[in-house]
């Protein structure tokens, strides 16, 4: 009672944040940033509160499965944005982004609660350690992805000369640009001890039926190879801007559709 | 009359500037020009403004016909023509008004433009220090620069830039953030691309300058603290710079396709700022549409310039209601500070005409003792009250009113509470004796 509770008032909260930082992205508003802070700090008390809950009361461990991996993950997150916020006032805009892809997560964990726990042949010593680097890849990567987001739109706005309300408002070019660089570096070793981990049991359960990849595990495949793409060429051949930010969100739009294909099959790696 | 408010000016709107040029103060004898006019106009408070927009005498005195002939007749003297024809007079709460909006940059030749307080505020202390502030000017100066302030924080009037340069500048912190450890190139020895360098620089920004001539490169450049070039280092500078502005005398252009394939190559895709301020052109447009290069030609950051300055007008209605309000806020002020000597006044003119006339029957009765003296006069002071308590507290009722202020007028007037100098003439007519009234009588 008190978890569903505790969750409902945690998804509110993230909703009411969301809205009061899209409304601050559109107007300009200052208390709506004002609310919107305040909105997400509430939200990430009844978060703690909603996973210490589940821990205790529940004896849910937070890596237990991929319901309490989602919303560990949200929850860092928010974190991660609110400690870059807090140094860089100009970064508030990008809330309206990550505000509502945590909700998103969030709600992900509520999707088909109380479903088995993961089958037999999974069950291992690596089990904690490649849901962590997942669940810290993830959260590394929707920032990366907020940051490319409104690289695309500041450096559109740029290009055609509009240089109106929404324009203003968002951050530097190449402060955003750095940003989604420092996150996507942060994400990348961890989705590739994530992508390994995983390859891992998929050969283990598929003992000499070779390497079938499953959809979800294509889509990770997918989701590195991009990664590597855009700090490869960023590193070896300078590319940044427009591209590396275009390529970025591919990159956690394909995460996203592993996400949605592990919380479907619910943890479930055949 | 009561001391009122006078300005006497031209501006942009109303002038041509070979005329107001003839009559632009500079700041070090602003203090002495403001004497000048003061001694001149023979009224006790002047404020004089001169901005290459405006030429404006702000006079605080009595005679509001004589006192505006006195400023137009110093001005067309400085000037050494006719200026009649290019001057606005207001008085009154339309002079608060054009006060407060001129302070306020409402009146301003660009909206919104900071510049134009600063003047103000200089041309307010050099009035104080030239001892030609009292108190009018100094409360409706004191409330200019509030309700500029107000202004300022309450509306977007100042929001967006509005010169080419600044904008510029704007644009480059848009794409790289802070522009401390940033390079600029200057290309061309133009003095629009000069303005627009220097802008850069202010913000942090490292100079170089290429030019045909390299000669005239180090020239300016060593004046801005930069490095001078020759044009053929042009796609080696290039490679290196992060905001380039081009003003060339070039009729073809300096920037092509295939020079900035190599450059944005060399510089490993890092982002480019391009301004091409130059007519004929120096960058090629195509350059534009090539990834991480962001181009602005003149007429790009024209349309920013007036964009923004249609946002400050929209915002300019707001700005008005609050100078409304506020110029309501100094009339009451105004009309309450009028009234207290105006009671002041009547209550000393009907006493001192009682005294007056009671002293003269007095003096041809020698039998009263010091005792009946004493109830005279306290008959003296109540004749006084019952005469008047109607009249003033009829005044006080209406003060925040333009009855009042009318009634107040009419009071002055009747009783010739402003006439010390007419006083002479009074006594000619023989209505009543005015002299020996003055600041005798009991005051409650």
């Amino acid at each position: 009672m008190a978890v569903t509770i505790l969750f409902a008032l945690t998804a509110a909260s993230y909703a009411i944040s969301g809205a009061a930082y899209v409304l601050f992205l559109a107007r300009g508003t200052e208390d709506a940033a004002v609310w919107a802070a305040r909105a997400l700090g509430g939200a990430v008390l009844f978060h703690l509160g909603f996973l210490s809950t589940n821990w205790i009361v529940g004896g849910i461990v937070p890596t237990a499965d991929i319901h309490q991996a989602l919303a560990v993950m949200s929850l860092l997150v928010v974190l991660v944005f609110l400690v870059s916020a807090r140094s860089r006032k100009r970064l508030r805009v990008l809330g309206a982004f990550i505000t509502p892809v945590t909700l998103l997560l969030f709600l992900g964990a509520a999707f088909r609660r109380g479903v088995g726990p993961v089958p037999e042949p999974v069950r291992s010593a690596l089990l904690p350690v490649h849901v962590a680097v997942n669940v810290l890849g993830l959260a590394a990567f929707a920032l990366a992805f907020a940051a490319a987001l409104a690289y695309v739109i500041q450096e559109r706005q740029l290009r055609r000369k509009q240089l109106g309300g929404l324009f203003q408002r968002l951050p530097a070019l190449d402060v955003l640009d750095g940003l989604g660089f420092r996150a996507v570096m942060v994400g990348f070793p961890l989705l590739t001890v994530g992508v390994v981990t995983g390859t891992m049991w998929a050969v283990k359960i598929n003992q000499g039926g070779g390497l079938g990849l499953s959809a979800t595990q294509g889509f990770a495949l997918l989701a590195w190879v991009l990664f590597a793409g855009v700090l490869l060429l960023r590193v070896a051949a300078g590319w940044r801007g427009r591209k590396a930010a275009i390529g970025t969100m591919l990159g956690f739009l394909c995460t996203m559709v592993v996400l949605v294909g592990y919380v479907i099959q619910d943890g479930a790696l055949g | 009359m009561s001391r009122d408010l006078l300005v006497v000016g031209m501006s942009f709107r109303t002038s041509p500037v070979e005329v107001r040029e003839r009559l632009a103060v500079d700041g070090k004898s602003l203090g002495e020009q403001t004497a000048r006019l003061r001694a001149a106009a023979n009224v006790p408070e002047v404020l004089l403004v001169s901005t290459c927009n405006r030429v404006e005498a702000y006079v605080g005195g009595e005679d509001r016909e004589r006192t505006a002939h006195a400023v137009s007749a110093w001005l067309a003297d400085k000037a050494g023509q006719e200026v009649d024809p290019y001057l606005y007079v207001h008085h009154g709460s339309e002079a608060v008004r054009h006060a407060f909006r001129v302070a306020a940059s409402l009146d301003s030749m660009v909206v919104g433009e900071p510049q134009v307080l600063g003047q103000v505020k200089e041309a307010y202390s050099a009035a104080k220090s030239a001892k030609a502030i009292g108190t009018l000017l100094d409360r409706c100066f004191s409330h200019a620069f509030a309700v500029a302030k107000r202004v300022r924080s309450e509306t977007e009037i100042a929001a967006g830039t509005v010169s080419i340069s600044s904008i510029a500048g704007e644009l480059a912190q848009k794409i790289f953030g802070d522009l401390s450890d940033r390079h600029v190139l200057l290309i061309g020895a133009g003095e629009m691309g000069e303005a627009a360098a220097k802008h850069l620089r202010k913000a942090g920004a490292s100079l170089t300058v290429v030019n045909r001539s390299i000669d005239k490169a180090q020239a300016l450049a060593s004046q801005h603290g930069g490095q001078g070039r020759g044009l053929e280092q042009l796609a080696a500078e290039l490679a290196r710079a992060d905001v380039a502005v081009a003003s060339t005398a070039s009729p073809r252009f300096v920037i092509t396709p295939d020079l900035m394939k190599g450059v944005i190559k060399a510089r490993r895709y890092r982002p480019i700022f391009l301004i091409d301020i130059a007519v004929p052109r120096d960058i090629d447009p195509r350059v534009g549409e090539m990834d991480n290069v962001f181009l602005y030609d003149v007429d790009d950051l024209e349309q920013v310039a007036q964009e923004n300055l249609r946002a400050r007008r929209r915002e300019a209605d707001a700005a008005e209601s609050i100078v409304t309000y506020e110029v309501n806020q100094f009339e009451k002020w105004r009309r309450s500070g009028v009234l207290t000597p105006t009671i002041v006044g009547l209550r000393d003119r009907v006493r001192g005409v009682l005294e007056h006339e009671l002293a003269r029957t007095i003096s041809r009765m020698d039998s009263l003792s010091d005792r009946d003296r004493k109830s005279l006069d306290k008959m003296l002071d109540a004749m006084t009250n019952k005469l008047l308590h109607r009249p003033i507290s009829e005044l006080k009722a209406q003060a925040d009113t333009d009855d009042g202020k009318a009634l107040v007028d009419a009071a002055r007037r009747l009783f010739a509470l402003d006439e010390e100098r007419a006083a002479g003439e009074a006594k000619k007519d023989s209505v009543a004796p005015l002299q020996p009234a003055r600041g005798r009588g009991k005051v409650s």
